[in-house]
């Protein structure tokens, strides 16, 4: 499991991790019956407050993405039925959209040209490959 | 609602001629993590010496657990822990000496639970104490200010001179043998990316006042930078909180608190903006350097010339 904290953003840490944990139970990266860590495990990885990784489990639970097990754990929910997450996922990655056009005009705003674009996206998918990559070498390892 | 562990109202202090404190208030239930943010000289560390009783306050009401610091000060400080700012222990003493040393003074001090810390912070035990790095010295006045189980920590900067990667240990440990065991704590930083991950709730102490408390999300909910174009401005109303005003040639971007207020007015007076989030090292730019007299129509002079 592979979660990322930015200290100092603009986004709120629990806006952060609970858009996490939600695309990676909508994009089916982490699978239904998943274990999530418990909130103290998360709160100590992540050096984040206890509080704030509970808001934002509960929040997931709300949204029956995750399902909070008394005294045996958090899991990602087994209900979330199919067509919900499809749905679910077309819109974040509609809105996704949106927000990268926003940013491709905010670029283009600030002087930098296509090939400047361009190449910070081929930089940027590299970095992302390769801590995706990581996390799934360190999930595997784990099984 | 839980019980309040402090309770401090309408504090004032002054060093002869030297007013630090003018009017500080603010509550902290049992269980959260509370930071207190500001910049050098704003008043902290007096806030929290007066919180310990180790300084008398010239006006206002203190409870902490219950009692009056002024007043039974040797009582309280049992069942507080406290890390100074830059402490100085005896360089000449080992780690495990200090901890021996330490103890006849508390009645609660847990031998065990000390040298737990110390095996899990990987402090030298035999190594003195003036041979020690930064990081060490903050983790061990940690061990000391923790092995007599108090219920409530007042750690001051704790995070002052560790580099990067100390902090983020730091954290860690407040997390896992503070926040865990429901030890309520109070800590001054400046660092406020370190703090919005840790604290439940952070107060802003400006000038000898606290001006904004709240959860950091809740503030960032409610402070929020809006732009729009200069010429719209002069028609909207001034929003109530304003904390800065900065022109952009015919753009002007502010910085308001309550921004849900102002954004709602704006639509209904049709002025065309845009909405920024902002970390919370802006906020509290903002709340303690912004300049909101700038408004226009209130000093047209000044936000005709910036």
């Amino acid at each position: 499991m592979f979660f990322h904290i930015e200290k100092g953003s603009s986004v709120p840490i629990t806006r952060q991790l609970a858009g996490q944990i939600r695309a990676q139970c909508l994009s089916g990266v982490l699978t239904p019956g998943t274990r999530l860590p418990s909130v103290r495990e998360l709160a100590r990885e992540l050096a984040v407050n206890v509080n704030t990784v509970f808001r934002v489990y509960e929040q997931l639970a709300a949204e029956q993405l995750i399902e909070l097990r008394h005294g045996d754990g958090t899991f990602v929910c087994e209900r979330v039925a199919a067509a919900e997450a499809a749905r679910q996922l077309e819109s974040q990655r509609q809105q996704y959209t949106l927000e990268f056009e926003s940013l491709i005009r905010r670029g283009l705003l600030l002087g930098l040209t296509a090939a400047d674009l361009r190449r910070k996206l081929t930089e940027a998918l590299k970095e992302a490959g390769r801590s995706l990559e990581d996390s799934t070498a360190a999930r595997e390892n784990k099984s | 609602m839980t019980e309040s562990v402090v309770q401090v109202q309408h504090l004032r202090k002054a060093f002869r001629s030297h007013r630090v404190l003018e009017d500080v208030s603010f509550e902290i239930r049992r269980g959260q993590t509370f930071a207190l943010l500001g910049r050098n000289g704003a008043g902290k560390t007096t806030t929290l010496r007066l919180l310990l009783g180790l300084l008398s306050a010239d006006e206002g009401v203190i409870e902490v657990l219950g009692r009056d610091p002024s007043k039974e000060p040797l009582a309280l400080r049992r069942r507080i822990g406290y890390l100074a700012e830059d402490q100085a222990m005896y360089p000449s003493m080992t780690p495990l000496e200090l901890c021996r040393f330490l103890e006849p003074f508390y009645p609660t001090w847990d031998r065990h639970l000390a040298d737990d810390f110390l095996d899990r912070f990987e402090l030298p035990r035999h190594t003195r104490i003036g041979r020690l790095s930064k990081g060490q010295s903050v983790k061990l006045g940690l061990v000391v200010a923790l092995a007599h189980r108090p219920e409530l920590a007042i750690l001051d900067d704790p995070a002052l001179g560790l580099d990067p990667i100390a902090r983020k240990e730091f954290n860690r440990d407040l997390i896992e043998h503070l926040q865990t065991a429901g030890c309520t704590v109070i800590y001054s930083s400046h660092l406020l990316e370190e703090v919005e991950s840790v604290a439940d709730v952070v107060a802003i102490l400006d000038r000898g006042c606290i001006i904004r408390q709240d959860s950091p999300d809740a503030l960032r909910d409610s402070v929020k930078q809006i732009v729009m174009p200069a010429a719209a401005a002069a028609a909207a109303p001034r929003p109530a909180s304003l904390l800065d005003v900065r022109r952009h040639g015919d753009r002007l971007a502010v910085v308001v608190d309550g921004a849900a207020d102002f954004l709602q007015r704006l639509d209904v007076e049709g002025v065309e903006h845009e909405v920024v989030s902002l970390s919370l090292d802006s906020i509290f730019e903002a709340f303690v350097i912004g300049k909101p007299r700038r408004w226009p129509g209130t000093d047209l002079s000044a936000a005709i010339t910036t």
